[in-house]
């Protein structure tokens, strides 16, 4: 415990305020003799022009609420800091500001004017640079699990990209290269630049950028493409590319962004979701020129071979006429002379060809005559016989061939009398035989009963 | 017959065709001829966009507020 200073008997047990403060240092001093790493987060850094000390907060945020649960002023003299800055940006690419997550070897100091602080001796770069990177994956996965990440890259540069939205700093001298490398190009290809200003640098760096897309998002039809610049320079504060708020912007601008933002280091996310991604504005001015001689390389190729082949298939025509022209009437004679041996031909062979067609035509004719005769021969004997058939039959069946066979026969009045019906005893019949006659008369008449 | 409405792209590809076509040699010679006509139509369209000045382009933009 301090040691007690007795002053006045009635007045309780009391220390002066540089008294106690004295206590607390040399207790602090006593407690705290070592160095120790602390984990923290830097704020509010500062750096005196002329003394070149880095003063700062260490602060300490809870992971659940974001609420701060601790700080602590902090101080680099400027012996350490001008080793410790340029090391620590070498190694993280990542400028030594607020806002970084730390690990610092400090002292402890307490004085009694000025209070607590700690004392940086020593840091470790890679400490943040894991830090950075579990930040800058988280917003990429962020990104992609938002299915935009891929969204810019995914939009096709128009065969002449030419009327640019560039968005720089106008003091920065990577702009005025890029403006004189692309305006001035020994081809002459015309391109059409249009500044919108915006900061490139600082803590306003991402809100300016996002307000200059947005300005261009209004006369989006006038441009071909967005271009992103920043003159290079030493390592700089690239935080603000790194951000999710603008490399969503980026990604899902509907013109394609080329990034030309000068740094040594890995891409930053806004590089990440450009449409394509070059190290510095002059690069992205080459860039440009190239696939503009890239067109104008197409375009006299392709006009060298209509050329060519017009040309090609006009000589083979011309060389095809010329050809038909010299073989033509040779051609043509040809074909006469073949068609009039055909000729010919045909003639010598009609005789003999009309003779053998009469000579068949005669055979066939003779066996006509033939077949004919035969056939007539056929149908008379065959009529003879049936004459001859018929006229037995006819004297067979007359009444003297019946006659003379025994038969007589009756007549009454030249009549001849078929049935004894329609006579009565008393008439009288001649009765006639094959050679002669005798007049009879009817004695009696027996007529039967089943004529009639 | 000369439609001024193309972009480049949209001319550049026409020209592509029409090269192939010609390269593919099946072409009678009136065809040929007009095909020839379009294609020296296109080039000259294509040049002009990539070598012209755009004056409208260059007005619109230095009026625009940036």
């Amino acid at each position: 415990m301090p040691q007690k200073i007795k002053e006045e008997e009635n007045v309780p047990q009391s220390y002066s305020l540089y008294e106690l403060t004295t206590q607390v240092r040399r207790t602090l001093e006593d407690s705290f003799a070592d160095a120790y790493w602390v984990r923290a987060e830097t704020s509010d850094v500062r750096v005196n022009a002329a003394s070149g000390h880095c003063y700062l907060e260490f602060v300490e945020k809870s992971p659940e609420t974001n609420q701060l649960i601790a700080k602590a002023r902090g101080s680099i003299w400027a012996r350490t800091f001008r080793l410790l800055k340029p090391y620590f940006e070498l190694e993280t690419g990542q400028a030594f500001t607020s806002g970084l997550k730390v690990l610092v070897k400090v002292t402890v100091e307490f004085h009694e004017l000025y209070g607590f602080s700690l004392n940086v001796l020593d840091i470790d770069p890679s400490y943040t640079l894991g830090d950075m990177m579990r930040r800058r994956q988280e917003i990429i996965r962020r990104l992609q699990d938002e299915g935009v990440f891929d969204l810019n890259r995914e939009l096709v540069l128009p065969e002449l990209t030419r009327r640019l939205a560039v968005i720089t700093s106008p003091t920065a001298a990577g702009y005025e290269d890029f403006t004189n490398q692309l305006l001035n190009n020994p081809q002459g290809y015309p391109f059409y630049i249009k500044l919108f200003p915006a900061l490139m640098q600082g803590e306003k760096t991402e809100e300016s950028v996002i307000a200059a897309l947005d300005r261009i998002y209004e006369h989006r039809d006038l441009f071909d493409a967005v271009i992103i610049i920043r003159g290079g320079g030493a390592t700089s504060d690239l935080n603000s590319f790194d951000s999710y708020l603008l490399a969503a912007n980026c990604a899902q601008f509907p013109l394609p962004i080329l990034t030309g933002i000068g740094h040594e280091r890995d891409d930053t996310i806004v590089d990440l979701v450009a449409h394509t991604r070059l190290k510095t504005p002059t690069a992205v001015a080459a860039f440009l020129l190239e696939r503009m001689d890239r067109v104008a390389g197409e375009l006299s190729l392709l006009q060298q071979q209509l050329v060519q082949d017009t040309e090609r298939i006009l000589l083979a025509q011309r060389n095809f006429l010329q050809l038909l022209s010299t073989r033509f009437p040779e051609r043509v004679l040809n074909r006469i002379e073949r068609s009039r041996s055909e000729l010919h031909r045909l003639a010598a062979a009609l005789p003999s060809a009309v003779s053998t067609l009469l000579a068949r035509q005669d055979k066939g004719l003779e066996q006509m005559k033939g077949r004919i005769r035969s056939a007539v021969e056929n149908r008379c004997s065959r009529e003879r016989q049936f004459v001859l058939l018929t006229e037995q039959f006819i004297r067979m069946a007359s009444p003297d061939y019946v006659l003379k066979r025994g038969y007589s026969l009756a007549l009454k009045d030249g009549r001849i009398v078929k049935s004894p019906a329609g006579l009565t005893s008393g008439d009288s019949l001649t009765v006639r035989w094959a050679d002669g006659e005798a007049q009879t008369e009817i004695k009696k008449l027996n007529i039967s009963s089943d004529n009639g | 017959m000369a439609k001024k409405t193309e972009s480049y792209a949209e001319a550049v590809a026409k020209l592509r065709r029409l090269v192939a076509e010609i390269e593919g040699n099946e072409l009678d010679v009136d065809l040929l001829s007009e095909k020839v006509q379009e294609a020296t139509r296109l080039i000259k369209l294509c040049k002009e966009k990539l070598y012209k000045v755009d004056e409208d382009v260059k007005k619109v933009l230095e009026e625009l507020d940036a």
